[in-house]
């Protein structure tokens, strides 16, 4: 398993970065806004629930679908991929192709069903 | 000078007598302008002649003198002593085995810069005549930080990768790898790709930055493997495109 | 030969322990990715759907969480754009890389702004049928 970890490093390498910068720039607002503000109510004239049809319509644009498909499936990678190396800092080297061959196949399915709800959209 | 003195705790570690490293004290009358070294060379030259460790340069050059000072890898003959509180602690590099006292191997390390062949490769020898290989002042700037390594093995002792993945060539070997990379006078990339993305290479650091941070030379180690990641990811990519056209 | 000891102030140092905060903060993206998975098949399935997904967002155990993860990330963030400059290349074609504080500061204003641009869209406020 790090024998096909190692050689499909660029690729995983790739995929985590940009996982990293659209996470960094998606996440916080997404937890705080979605995820605090809103069902709090703290946000002053804020619909919530956020009505259907004001996301949908940006969503089902292709650049709608395309932003919507790297915010999901990126930062995915980006925390497998840092997941794996926690593992890693903690001294658990010697389950390293179990635990990163864990962390990337529930990425690439994660990645893959976003693609699926991108294309039903 | 005003003098007064100072507890230097040493590791020390006789190979011969003790089964593991274990802490000397030792009350030195320490000048306000000392340097970590001298305090330990006035242990050795005035205390207790058996104490043994690295130095030569005393000027920041040679990366000889490199021990765990408080706990923090630290260049000693760069090291005011006045940094530091009553008692001080030297320590040998953390991440490497110890020979005796504060001296470390480094065999292991040298294996690892010499697999990287740190030198200019060529693809063809050039004949003397020629002439000499030039290089721009901009060609220069492109590596220059990472050619200023003195492989004094502060960052190594400071990376948490190297100490969970004993074959991780680590941050300036693989620094000084780079910089051969981007060096306009070099060919050897691809021959180096290999070992650089394999097992230990580039794709094991996990960017803590510690080596940037102990750096005294502002190698910025990090920096570098960060880079040499992105460039691998780069020809990595290309080489699918360059395989394509060849099929078609 | 004495073994090799680790580091001696890892994992409490205090460099050490943002390392590893920063590393645990990131490791959220899994979860919270397949949050967004699941908010992007409940838009995918429709209105009922995607109402019944927000109603599970008022869970007060999942208010705490996405505000402990909203701080954390949002930190992450700033420890991210803040080591990348240094990640790219000195030099692109004849364009030298410029100074950090510039790339650094730029990448701040980018974050500021794909922040409130993403609130606002999620408040209601831009965007949307118009
Ligand atoms: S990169 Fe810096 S810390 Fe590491 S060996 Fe070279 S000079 Fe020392
Ligand atoms: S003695 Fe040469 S670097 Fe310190």
């Amino acid at each position: 398993m790090r024998g096909l970890l190692l050689r499909l490093e660029p690729l995983i390498w790739g995929l985590f970065g940009g996982g990293m910068f659209v996470g960094a720039l998606l996440l916080p607002a997404w937890c705080l806004v979605a995820g605090v503000l809103l069902p709090l109510g703290l946000l002053p004239a804020a619909e919530f629930p956020i009505l259907w049809e004001h996301l949908y319509y940006q969503l089902s644009q292709p650049l709608g679908r395309a932003v919507a498909w790297s915010a999901v499936a990126l930062p995915l990678w980006a925390g497998a991929h840092q997941a794996r190396h926690l593992v890693t800092d903690f001294g658990g080297l010697r389950w390293d192709g179990l635990v990163g061959g864990l962390c990337y196949a529930a990425a690439a399915l994660g990645s893959l069903l976003a693609a699926f709800a991108v294309l039903a959209l | 000078m005003a003098e007064h003195t100072k507890i230097i705790a040493v590791t020390r570690f006789d190979p011969e007598r003790d089964d593991a490293p274990r802490s000397q004290e030792y009350e030195v009358p320490v000048q306000e302008d000392w340097k970590v070294l001298e305090a330990l060379n006035y242990i050795k030259d005035h205390l207790d002649p058996t104490l043994s460790h690295r130095w030569s340069c005393r000027m920041a050059v040679c990366g000889s003198c490199g021990m765990n000072v408080n706990g923090e890898p630290k260049l000693t003959c760069r090291e005011p002593l006045s940094n530091y509180g009553e008692r001080v602690e030297v320590a040998p590099l953390a991440n490497f085995p110890v020979v005796r006292d504060l001296v470390v191997e480094l065999e292991g390390f040298l294996e690892k810069l010499g697999a990287l062949k740190p030198w200019i490769m060529l693809a063809k020898q050039r004949a003397p005549e020629e002439g000499a290989t030039r290089q721009s002042p901009a060609e220069l700037a492109d590596f220059k930080q990472f050619s200023m390594c003195i492989n004094c093995m502060l960052c190594y002792a400071a990376c948490p990768v190297v100490a969970n993945e004993p074959d991780f060539l680590g941050p300036a070997a693989l620094a000084t790898a780079h910089r051969y990379n981007l060096d306009s006078r070099d060919e050897g990339a691809a021959q180096r790709a290999e070992i650089m993305r394999g097992e230990g290479g580039v794709f094991s650091c996990s960017y803590a930055n510690e080596c940037a941070e102990v750096c005294p030379k502002n190698v910025d180690p990090a920096g570098a493997i960060q880079q040499a990641k992105l460039a691998n990811v780069l020809s990595w990519a290309r080489s699918f495109v360059v395989r394509r056209r060849a099929a078609s | 030969m004495a073994p090799p000891r680790p580091p001696d102030r890892f994992p409490a140092g205090p460099r050490y322990r943002s390392y590893l905060l920063f590393g645990m903060g990131s490791a959220l993206m899994l979860p919270l990715g397949f949050e967004l998975l699941c908010a992007l098949w409940a838009l995918a399935s429709g209105d009922a759907a995607w109402r019944e997904f927000q109603a599970g967002l008022r869970h007060p155990l999942r208010i705490a969480g996405h505000a402990v993860a909203g701080v954390w990330l949002t930190w992450v963030a700033l420890r991210f754009f803040r080591l990348f400059p240094k990640t790219q290349p000195f030099r692109l074609g004849p364009f030298r890389r410029p100074p950090d504080w510039l790339l650094v500061g730029g990448l701040y204003g980018v974050f500021a702004a794909a922040s409130l641009a993403l609130g606002l869209w999620l408040a209601g406020r831009i965007g949307g049928l118009g």
